[in-house]
């Protein structure tokens, strides 16, 4: 699949739907997966006082973000790390030009982070000739399909064993019905190598403690460790979100994060990284680089009601429990960020129109908010941008002549009432199938009969 | 005006009618997770149930007459920088690259997640690179959670910290756990001393 763009959600998720069956297969079995596990790891612990906890350390944060950045900054540079600040993806990309530029750098490992899709990183350092390699096992296969990452935390969940088993098979040969054991050991060698030639480390950042200037990493693999610790540079992407006050306060979010998104007690590996290697340390890269990406996070901070979705720790489970985003997987979000946290945060960054129709695809049930770990109200923040797409006039036709009609209706009672009994004698049973939309969901449905008479004349002659 | 400028001066602009709010008190579990007898259990419980192997040995010299035991099968190790002589293997040495096996000291671990805290100033190469990783740890270094364990090491940071729970993962492929991706398939953490 090639990278698509979030205007053609609706074409592109029938297109899911309709050609790659077994896409939503794999999809709902691994977001089954990721459910259960939440479900178990979040019954261990007072999930409540947790959630509350966490929503409240990101609310304060955020809410005093330019004295907090300021602080990480310093305690950064006193770490010895070099602090970039971009504005745009564009001023992120020049950053990292510099630093390659710089240090005249090769080949990159990358460990997996939902920024570098955001910004574009990989197709920008390939343009400047450097070679990039994802090192996560997941962001690996994808990398050698051609195809974007499909779910916030585990990028590979559309691709069956049988798809991995056929593409290992033609790059390694490695039997067609060769386990994942002997799948990820060849992945292991070829990686290894890599490993230890790149020259440029990159990564993105869960946190960032700003008494400390700690940056927080988390994964199961040890590619991020492996990226971070032998390359001799280390450039880490960090949106300007992702701070929290204290180097303590990391206990709490790398805890709650990976209970969210893959139930884990904690993540295999966390990194916690301060800076460059200390004079008396065998190894470690030579230099640290922090790119502190704004990229329209500030648009999404000054919206009184939409600021909210800055609190997002990226765990995945809104996607996973999403009943909309298990029918498709990612792909036809057509940007990094799927599921409900993508609709949410996507106006800010790519602005509202290139957005649409994104803040449309839920069916606003609810469940998102009630399993976010940081407590965002994100169906009301979907019905806000919902809002916005109608004042803006980006709403569709067919939604903008419905609630027209509506308002002509309920502004005038006769027209009211003329339609309502309208409404009661048409042949719903055998024509509605006729219609469009409606008639879709009634291929299967059978229409109730409508009450013979309206509310208002019951309610005239009192209601029993 | 720099981007650091423009982006500090957007942050204050967007804030400037926002109700700040109180830093809340600091993260507890409120709850013990994994309720123990000692933090060694706790840890022991929880690095075994992510596929980690614990042993406990009285003292250090036990410790050291168990390596060598352990060690029979191996040819080279890989020895991290800040592991006591008493607990070097009577190897060869090798790269951290070819080693078979990796020996560490940990700093600390934590028994409320059942990790062991990998201090870069032992190496970072010898606690990554070798198939089958042996991390001592000192039973008086197990703090009962995550949070104590941060605030002991706030004033002896050295340039990274990695907390290892458990032997390289992934079910990236077809969703099917597979160990040893990137790091040691295998991780046996060896407390010395406590009951």
């Amino acid at each position: 699949m090639s990278h698509t763009v979030p205007n053609q959600y609706r074409s592109e998720a029938s297109r899911t739907l309709s050609d790659l069956p077994e896409v939503r297969t794999s999809i709902i079995s691994a977001t089954d997966n990721f459910n259960n596990n939440r479900l178990r790891a979040y019954g261990e612990i007072d999930t409540d006082r947790w959630r509350d906890w966490a929503r409240d350390v990101k609310t304060h944060t955020l809410t005093n973000l330019d004295r907090y950045l300021e602080q990480a900054e310093e305690s950064l540079t006193a770490n010895g790390v070099r602090v970039h600040w971009a504005e745009t993806a564009a001023d992120a990309l020049v950053a990292i030009r510099q630093v390659v530029r710089e240090h005249d750098l090769k080949s990159a490992v990358k460990g997996k982070s939902m920024l570098s899709e955001e910004l574009g990183v990989n197709a920008y350092l390939e343009e400047l000739g450097v070679h990039v390699r994802e090192a996560d096992l997941g962001e690996y296969i994808i990398q050698l399909l051609g195809e974007p990452p499909s779910h916030i935390v585990g990028p590979a969940i559309h691709k069956s064993l049988e798809d991995c088993q056929q593409h290992f098979h033609e790059r390694f040969g490695t039997p067609l019905d060769g386990d994942p054991d002997t799948l990820a050991q060849a992945a292991r060698e070829a990686l290894r190598a890599e490993f230890l030639t790149a020259d440029l480390g990159i990564t993105g950042g869960n946190f960032l403690a700003a008494d400390t200037g700690t940056l927080a990493l988390i994964e199961n693999e040890g590619n991020i460790r492996l990226s971070t610790s032998l390359p001799r540079v280390h450039v880490a992407f960090v949106g300007i979100e992702k701070i929290v006050p204290r180097l303590e306060d990391l206990a709490g979010f790398v805890q709650l994060t990976t209970r969210a998104a893959t139930g884990q007690p904690i993540g295999n590996y966390i990194s916690l990284i301060q800076g460059p290697r200390h004079q008396n340390e065998v190894d470690g890269p030579d230099e640290v680089h922090v790119i502190f990406v704004d990229n329209g996070r500030t648009n999404l901070l000054a919206s009184e009601e939409a600021w909210e979705a800055l609190r997002c720790v990226r765990c995945g489970a809104c996607l996973n429990i999403c009943p909309v985003y298990r029918q498709t997987g990612g792909h036809a979000y057509g940007w990094a960020y799927s599921g409900p946290i993508g609709a949410i945060i996507a106006p800010g960054i790519l602005g509202l129109k290139e957005a649409m129709p994104l803040p449309y695809a839920s069916s606003l049930c609810g469940a998102c908010a009630d399993v976010c770990p940081v407590r965002i109200p994100i169906p009301e923040l979907l019905v806000h941008w919902r809002e916005r797409a109608v004042e803006e006039g980006l709403a569709t036709t067919t939604e903008k002549m419905g609630l027209r009609a509506y308002t002509a209706l309920a502004e005038h009672p006769r027209l009211f009432s003329i339609g309502g009994s309208l409404l009661r004698k048409l042949p719903w049973q055998h024509g509605g199938r006729a219609l469009p939309v409606l008639g879709g969901w009634m291929q299967e449905r059978d229409a109730p009969n409508p009450s013979p008479r309206s509310f208002q004349s019951m309610w005239k002659d009192g209601i029993e | 005006m720099s981007a650091r400028q423009k982006i500090l001066g957007r942050v204050k602009a967007a804030l400037k009618d926002r109700q700040t709010t109180e830093l809340p008190g600091p993260f507890q579990a409120w709850r013990p997770v994994a309720p123990a007898e000692t933090p060694v259990d706790g840890f022991a419980l929880l690095l075994q149930a992510a596929g980690g192997e614990v042993v406990r040995q009285p003292n250090i010299d036990a410790a050291a007459a168990w390596l060598t035991e352990f060690t029979t099968n191996f040819d080279t190790a890989t020895v991290g920088k800040t592991v006591p002589g008493k607990l070097t293997p009577a190897l060869k040495c090798s790269a951290p690259e070819i080693a078979p096996l990796g020996v560490s000291m940990a700093r600390g671990a934590i028994a409320e997640t059942g990790s062991l805290m990998m201090d870069a100033r032992d190496g970072r190469r010898s606690q990554l690179l070798a198939p089958t990783h042996v991390v001592f740890v000192h039973a008086r270094d197990v703090y009962a959670t995550f949070h104590e364990a941060l605030s002991k090491a706030r004033d002896d940071l050295p340039s990274a910290i990695g907390l290892h729970s458990g032997p390289s993962k992934s079910a990236d492929i077809g969703q099917v756990m597979v160990r040893g991706v990137h790091g040691p398939a295998r991780l046996i953490a060896v407390v010395i001393g406590g009951d």
